[in-house]
């Protein structure tokens, strides 16, 4: 099934562009995988990207440079590495995700794990976190951009079911206090520009443990 | 390449050895690479990879490197590289274009866009090199030699999506090109323009609305 949440198209045009950062990459690259309308998005924003390439006005390579390459044409090859598996109960993620999910778990509350990825540049950081059935995240805002995946299982957020491969984008404008459905866990990949805000003091007494 | 941002087929490839060098399937027809045609277009450019994949032709590859590697490095820069690494980097996306030629698919992909996602991938994976770098992305499946009707059609869809950029306002077009070479967060282009980030927004929306609207009535 097809996700029916989806980054809007300037971020689309941003991750095809290249000016993303690494975690929020990772995160859209997920979804984009998931999501047979983005795929063709980010294909037409990359096209795009190949004709504005060869209009960008040359800057001089080095001397020698082609010369440099030349030489290393026939450099043996390390072999690939292997990538790791896939989990079958997750959409598909790219292999930093799971590894960061095999190396980097820690349990942070009852019923929550968090498995950081990428920290910087800044404030910013990607993570996996795991909420337990029917768990409600503290009541929270946002700096900056939140986007939020989710990898397995669903929650609720303001009238709006998330389910696997779906995308939500929060801002400051929003607050909010999503709630996983009571079928199972939710898993979800995350990258936050800052960490968020609570708003309440559950939150205020969670957050130091989560560290997110 | 760690293959963030490149398909999920990469991510699921499985493991295999590489093509041993030598092994190359024979020529199918000489391109001449130094009897070079008007400006290099994007015709030219998928017959060159194809040359490079199918021969290993050096004259090919340094073809493409003279017209793509100083872009390649300016894109670099625009991105916030200093001079000496997009100096690197550069190198390092046509080395990975003499490399993967054998995955270039004209079917799927112009040459430029093909060398665009080349060269932003190692930009991506530049940004969280935290360890030494694996190889080679495990993604890539030969797609076999190309026809020339395939390179023909490449360049034409570079070649369209040419002429529909050109016909954005100037609003648009400029918004497109910022986002794409500014290395600016939609923010702070908005800012440089004196607009809402809303409008930002929007107008690029609008502006890839209109790409997909005019390439669907020519198709
Ligand atoms: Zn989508």
């Amino acid at each position: 099934m097809s996700p029916t949440q989806h980054p809007a198209e300037a971020t689309l045009v941003d991750y095809a562009a290249g000016t993303c950062d690494a975690g929020r990459t990772l995160v859209i690259a997920a979804h984009v995988a998931a999501c047979p309308a983005c795929r063709q998005a980010v294909r037409l924003a990359e096209a795009v990207g190949g004709v504005l390439l060869g209009d960008l006005e040359p800057t001089p390579m080095g001397a020698g440079a082609l010369d440099a390459v030349l030489a290393r044409l026939d450099d043996p090859l390390r072999p690939d590495p292997r990538p790791p598996a896939q989990r079958p109960d997750w959409i598909a993620v790219p292999p930093p995700v799971l590894e960061a999910a095999r190396r980097r778990k820690r349990w942070a509350a009852p019923g929550v794990w968090v498995a950081p990825i990428t920290r910087g540049p800044g404030r910013r950081s990607s993570y996996l976190l795991r909420v337990g059935a029917g768990m409600a995240m503290p009541r929270h805002t946002h700096q900056g951009v939140e986007t939020i995946l989710v990898l397995k299982g669903a929650y609720e957020d303001r009238g709006v079911l998330y389910g696997p491969g779906d995308l939500a984008e929060n801002d400051e404008t929003v607050d909010h206090r999503p709630q996983v459905t009571r079928e199972g866990e939710c898993v979800c990949l995350v990258n936050a520009e800052a960490p968020l805000t609570p708003l309440d003091w559950v939150g205020r007494l969670f957050q130091p443990f989560v560290g997110i | 390449m760690n293959a963030i941002a490149c398909d999920i087929d990469a991510w699921n490839a499985p493991h295999r050895p590489r093509l041993l060098r030598g092994v190359r399937p024979q020529p199918r027809a000489k391109v001449n690479p130094r009897k070079d045609i008007a400006p290099a277009s994007g015709v030219r450019h998928a017959e060159l990879i194809a040359a490079v994949s199918e021969r290993a032709d050096r004259d090919a590859f340094a073809e493409l490197f003279e017209h793509f590697a100083p872009r390649v490095k300016s894109y670099m820069l625009r991105l916030g590289a200093a001079p000496e690494a997009a100096e690197e980097l550069a190198q390092e996306a046509l080395l990975t274009v003499w490399r993967k030629a054998a995955s270039f698919d004209p079917s799927r992909a112009a040459a430029s866009t093909w060398i665009f996602t080349i060269a932003r991938n190692l930009h991506i994976d530049a940004l969280r090199r935290t360890r030494p770098p694996p190889a080679e992305d495990p993604a890539d499946t030969p797609a076999g030699p190309a026809t020339p009707d395939a390179l023909v059609a490449a360049g034409q869809d570079e070649a369209r999506l040419r002429q529909a950029i050109a016909t954005l306002s100037h609003e648009q077009a400029e918004v497109i090109r910022l986002s794409f070479y500014a290395d600016q967060p939609h923010a702070e282009i908005a800012v440089a323009l004196g607009l809402p980030l809303g409008t930002v927004k929007s107008r690029l929306r609008l502006a890839m609305g209109r790409l997909r609207t005019l390439l669907g009535d020519q198709a």
